[in-house]
């Protein structure tokens, strides 16, 4: 049974890998202000036509739609090619090759420090359902949300620089080097990211304890004369974890590129950067490598988190 | 429309408060903070809605002499350093993000309604097709999509309405779909479908009714994330452009260039939206625990 | 006895106070340590390694380790009381030149040629994987020349005045003219684009920074894409810097990173927590705080390279009329807005020539008074001129301008305001930087189009902009007469003559006010006490800070002692 639905799920990724495929290109190229436009206002000389014909051909921009889109596809299908930086003329696989790590280094940080702040309150909460001590905790969690992620970052970075002259480390290290040093960079920032995305997971964690909590066998327990605690601890949080896992599914688009604003302020080179400086410069092949790696990165956490909650709960799998 | 029970019971004096009235009623009793958050929900609306009238002076109103005044009874939030009253501009802020807000939550749950009735009530091959398009989509990082979105249509209010409302509609399509599936197997669909009702009929009588709960919840929550989303397309300077006064780009600009000269430049519009932003969340969440039956009685 | 022992102290005494005071003056140079930078271009990483892409940035990276025949004379910048600030981004003047890969060069007329003597034993420094250790010849500067040419991203006509070039010998490289060129010297030994780079480097693919090496002080050790370039100390470096009357191997760090920081805010963080040792530049508005949470730092002030302006295109009613378009100039209060908007921190006429440019630039009371007045406050005679010219109610139109201009996207509302009392309604339209950019390359922008350039050098800002069809004239100027008389000036070997014309071009640009006229900012640049040699210079070549850095020294004691 386990193998089929394994089956079934990866079949169903190939139509959705398509689609993706298709929205990435099309959105792209549909950009106004075409790279020719910009690389020709970049020198002080007027361009005459010769010129934009030559710089189309050298840029592979002279072909249809659908040509440059089969391209595209079978390059990095067959090739696993991605194209080149139009700028640069460097792979952008390299580029990508570089960034992704960091991005999901910052994602994992961020999203084990939103676990280790939202279980805990949603627990809390759980336990205390409206009492003080819940509305405080949920308030707290809320507030985490509604203040924007670029406005915490910003005063960690100037009012600690103005008051004890620090300020969080900005020379990246790649963790293979230094791994003391790369973590002390990504930690400021995972904190208000984690802190940021825990209030999606409290309120789920809250509302799986109260569910459980309801339960049968947690009555027995407590009827049994077992401390709050013990029951608390070893029947609750284990079965109300298992939708947190999925959780892990839908933070994943926000981790792996919602970060963007985390790396601007915090000179983190992760995907979101690359992204932008892309765009601003309309990078094609860029842009589009890094759409789509992000969207298939996504698909794929969501594929593992299925199939653990799969292999968690027995029920998933016969539907 | 009068019920049976009316007429029989004339003599008994009636005691009957409407459906909303109760409602409301449970509101602030069972869940206070999201009752205060409903206040906040509702004093914002009024803010946005007679901007206009409230504010004291122009949105756009350049005055040099006046820069980067701090608070006073002629300006109560401070000025800029243009010289605009910021309490003006924050009115206007309310005024654009109830706009942006309740259009874009509009159009998302219009998106997310019409996708998760038909692919959950048809279902078969068109919904397995439906929902591997919305998988592709909902892959993709909202962020990153705005981004390339904002820099293929360029920045403006319209563009990021209907952008935001299409992200977000189509990802909460899945939640519809859910209760859509959940409720078509239901005995009262079935007895309509055998007496031959038409489709829309069913759609309309029965599926949508259903499905309002989680439709009002997402909406109101909805509200807060497209505000705070626009917030952070104005920090990487994608939002609404200046000079229209929206809380993200107030805070994003001004609030953070002028921050230690100027800090209620960024107090003012910042408190603005994290107030909001918390309220629709309160809101939210208190609507969602009274409508949705399944923590219904939890105590 | 006495007398020796007084005598004694007395030189010994003299001795101390003249060490003491020349200390200050002359400190010896320490080697070693690590200098970083947020350049000009902190927001930028490279956009290329190869100047066969012909890209504006490549000096301002490769410029370390990738020479040029000509460079600028540091020894005659203002820390050595000389007269140049070198803050622009691309203006050497004869005498501010200094050969840098060429010893010395002439230019004769029958033949037309130019004769560069290169330097000898200026060395290549090994490069595991590319090439061994060798010296520079004549060879590779006539084999970088073609590569450029060869280029499909070449500009075209860019070396259409070359007819050939060749080796001589080991040391000579001759370049024959077809017809002189004005800047001559600025396109193939100075410019943007004329580095000398050597085959093996472009054998082994000359975009990817692990194979670039070069004659230059340093060489790249690192690149983290939109994060940082690393250069170490190039131990063979030939150039020497003499301070204090000894002359020093250079360069004395031994280390330079640029730091890219998109965030300024995180920039100003870095700067204060000395996390970066020298940030090129700061807006003005940051200063008060700045002095007072970092009052050790040492500041310098320029006017940026780039001037502002709105570009009303001529060739659209209402602005094809001269009469409305200096009434538009008429109706903005120029000097309120470098007193509000500017702080004071602006100069009121800069551009299109900078005051730097001594012998091109006329200052204000120097010019005529239609000019003059074209930087006058007179609302009542703007709306004289306007109902002259048809327009006794106004008229509205679109400005344009760029979302990503901090400083414009304030200016323009500001500019809307004043136009308002005039009777002009400015609908503003901000644009993203790329769709902006694109607008203008197509021809397809707004009647208003609010942005800046940079000044380059004389010749090349009035050219570029005010010639009819070029990229960078969004006013889509075009005068016949103007075209003739800038292209004489192309043909005008004496300097002399050149700066007249050119004078003369900019009296009558200001009056025909193709644009609104604005002012242009001062920024500024502030590095800690620690970084020695350095006084705010920004570029000696175009947009080439290389050999600048190579002579920065780090007082490292002193960085001790400062608790860094």
């Amino acid at each position: 049974m386990m193998q089929a639905y394994i089956i079934r799920r990866l079949l169903a990724l190939i139509p959705t890998l398509f689609f993706a495929s298709v929205i990435v290109f099309v959105t792209v190229r549909m950009i106004p202000g075409d790279i020719i436009d910009l690389m020709l206002s970049q020198n002080d000389i007027a361009a005459g036509k010769m010129g934009r014909e030559q710089l189309e051909k050298a840029l592979g921009l002279d072909q249809p739609m659908w040509l440059q889109y089969w391209r595209w596809v079978g390059a990095i299908l067959f090739h696993g090619d991605f194209g080149k930086s139009l700028w640069q003329s460097t792979p952008v696989s390299e580029h990508l090759m570089a960034r992704l790590p960091v991005t999901f280094e910052l994602g994992a940080m961020a999203l084990v420090v939103g676990l280790m702040v939202a279980i805990p309150i949603g627990v809390f909460s759980a336990v205390r359902q409206d009492t003080a001590g819940d509305y405080i905790a949920r308030s707290f969690s809320i507030l985490m949300l509604a203040v924007p992620s670029f406005w915490l970052g910003t005063m960690v970075m100037v009012f600690p620089s103005i008051w004890w002259g620090w300020s969080p480390p900005m020379q990246f290290v790649p963790f293979a080097k230094d791994p003391l040093a790369n973590l002390g960079q990504m930690i400021t920032p995972a904190i208000i990211l984690g802190c940021a995305l825990s209030a999606i997971t409290m309120r789920l964690t809250r509302t799986m304890m109260l569910e459980v909590l309801r339960q049968d066998f947690i009555r027995t327990a407590w009827a049994k004369g077992l401390g709050e605690k013990l029951v608390v601890a070893r029947h609750a949080l284990r079965n109300a974890l298992i939708p947190v896992v999925t959780l892990i599914g839908l933070q994943a688009p926000l981790l792996l590129g919602g970060a963007v604003i985390m790396e601007q302020i915090f000179v983190i080179p992760g995907m979101g950067l690359l992204l932008l400086d892309a765009v601003s410069q309309r990078d094609y092949p860029v842009i589009t490598g890094v759409f789509l790696i992000v969207g298939v990165a996504v698909m794929f956490i969501n594929l593992l988190v299925d199939l653990s909650y799969g292999l968690l709960d027995p029920k998933v799998r016969y539907r | 429309m009068a019920s049976v029970a009316d007429s029989t019971l004339a003599v008994r004096p009636r005691r009957k408060r409407g459906p909303v009235l109760h409602f409301i009623g449970r509101l602030f009793r069972e869940k206070p903070l999201g009752a205060a958050g409903a206040v906040v929900f509702v004093l914002f609306l009024f803010c946005g809605i007679f901007a206009d009238v409230l504010a004291p002076y122009g949105m756009n109103q350049i005055s040099p002499i006046n820069r980067l005044k701090p608070p006073s009874l002629q300006f109560p939030f401070g000025t800029d350093n243009l010289g605009r009253d910021m309490l003006s501009r924050c009115l206007y802020g309310a005024q654009l993000s109830v706009i942006i807000g309740f259009c874009a939550a509009g159009i998302a749950t219009v998106i997310s309604v019409v996708l998760g009735i038909v692919s959950g009530y048809l279902g078969g091959k068109f919904d397995l097709v439906l929902q591997r398009f919305v998988d592709a989509w909902m892959s993709f990082p909202d962020l990153i999509i705005l981004i390339v979105v904002v820099s293929v249509v360029g920045p403006g209010m319209p563009q990021i309405i209907v952008t935001l409302g299409l992200l977000l509609g189509i990802a909460g399509s899945r939640i519809i779909r859910g209760a859509v599936v959940s409720v078509r197997e239901n005995m009262y669909v079935h007895a309509a479908q055998s007496t031959g009702a038409s489709t829309f009929r069913i759609l309309w009588r029965h599926i949508l009714p259903n499905v309002m709960a989680p439709v009002i919840v997402l909406f109101t929550t909805r509200v807060g994330t497209v505000i705070l989303a626009e917030s952070g397309l104005s920090f990487l300077g994608l939002g609404v452009p200046p000079p229209s006064p929206t809380w993200g780009g107030l805070l994003s600009g001004s609030g953070r260039t002028f921050m230690l000269q100027g800090p209620w430049l960024a107090l003012a519009p910042g408190l603005c939206l994290t107030v909001v932003v918390y309220a629709t969340n309160m809101f939210g969440d208190a609507l969602r625990d009274l409508l949705d039956p399944r923590m219904r009685g939890s105590r | 006895m006495l007398t020796r022992k007084w005598s004694r102290s007395l030189v010994a005494g003299v001795l101390g106070l003249a060490l003491a005071g020349g200390a200050e003056a002359q400190q010896k140079p320490q080697y070693g340590g690590t200098l970083e930078v947020a350049t000009m271009f902190a927001t930028l990483s490279a956009l290329s390694w190869d100047p066969y892409d012909w890209n504006w940035k490549l000096n301002h990276d490769t410029g370390e380790f990738y020479e040029q025949l000509v460079a600028g004379d540091l020894d005659k910048s203002i820390k050595k009381g000389g007269k140049y600030a070198y803050t622009i981004d691309a203006f050497l003047p004869p005498d501010a030149q200094r050969g840098e890969l060429a010893e010395k060069w002439e230019i004769t007329d029958k033949p037309l040629q130019v004769t560069f003597h290169l330097r000898k034993g200026v060395m290549f420094p090994d490069k595991p994987g590319v090439m061994k250790s060798r010296e520079m010849t004549a060879d590779d500067v006539v084999f970088s020349y073609e590569r450029l040419r060869s280029s499909p991203k070449y500009i075209s006509t860019y070396y259409d005045f070359v007819d050939k070039v060749e080796a001589k010998d080991k040391y000579t490289v001759v370049y024959t003219f077809k017809e002189y060129n004005a800047e001559w010297d600025y396109r193939l030994a100075w410019g943007f684009y004329s580095v000398v780079t050597p085959k093996e480097v472009v054998a082994a693919g000359a975009n990817n920074w692990k194979n670039v090496n070069g004659t230059g002080p340093f060489m790249l050790t690192d690149f983290v894409q939109g994060n940082s370039n690393t250069y170490e100390k190039n131990p063979i470096y030939w150039d020497k810097e003499k301070l204090g009357g000894t002359e020093y191997k250079i360069p004395f760090v031994d280390k330079l990173v640029y730091r890219t920081i998109r965030d300024e805010t995180t920039q100003l963080a870095a700067l204060r927590t000395a996390k970066i040792d020298l940030l090129e530049t700061i807006n003005p508005r940051y200063l008060p705080e700045l002095k007072k949470s970092a009052p050790d730092l040492v500041w310098s002030k320029r006017l940026t390279v780039l001037g502002s302006f709105m570009a009303m295109r001529n060739d659209v009613k209402p602005f094809d009329d001269v009469r409305v378009r200096r009434a538009m100039n008429l109706a903005i209060n120029k000097k309120e807005i470098v007193s509000a908007h500017y702080g004071g921190e602006a100069e009121l006429h800069a551009y299109p020539m900078h005051p730097d440019w001594t012998g091109y630039f006329d200052p204000l009371d120097k010019l005529p008074p239609a000019a003059k007045e074209m930087y006058e406050y007179d609302p009542a005679k703007a709306k004289k001129l306007l109902a002259e010219a048809g327009y006794p109610k106004g008229f509205t139109f679109t400005m344009e301008y760029c979302a990503c201009s901090p400083d414009h996207v304030e200016l323009a509302p500001l500019l809307a305001a004043y136009l308002e009392q005039v009777g002009v309604k400015a609908e503003l339209k901000p644009m993203e930087y790329s769709a902006f950019l694109s607008a203008m390359t197509t021809k397809k922008h707004a009647a208003g189009y609010l942005m800046n350039s940079s000044h380059t050098n004389p010749t090349t800002s009035i050219r570029k902009s005010f010639v009819t069809g070029q990229t960078w004239n969004p006013a889509l100027y075009s005068n016949a007469g103007f075209d003739a008389t800038m292209d004489e000036v192309y043909r005008t070997p004496d300097e002399t003559k050149r700066q007249k014309m050119l004078r003369e071009l900019t009296t009558k640009i200001i009056e025909d006010a193709p644009y609104i006229w604005l002012p242009t900012q001062y920024v500024y640049a502030a590095w800690w006490p620690w970084v020695k040699n350095y006084n705010g210079e920004l570029s000696v070549g175009s947009l080439r800070p290389g050999p600048i850095y190579a002579r920065v020294w780090i007082d490292q004691e002193l960085k001790k002692k400062m608790g860094r």
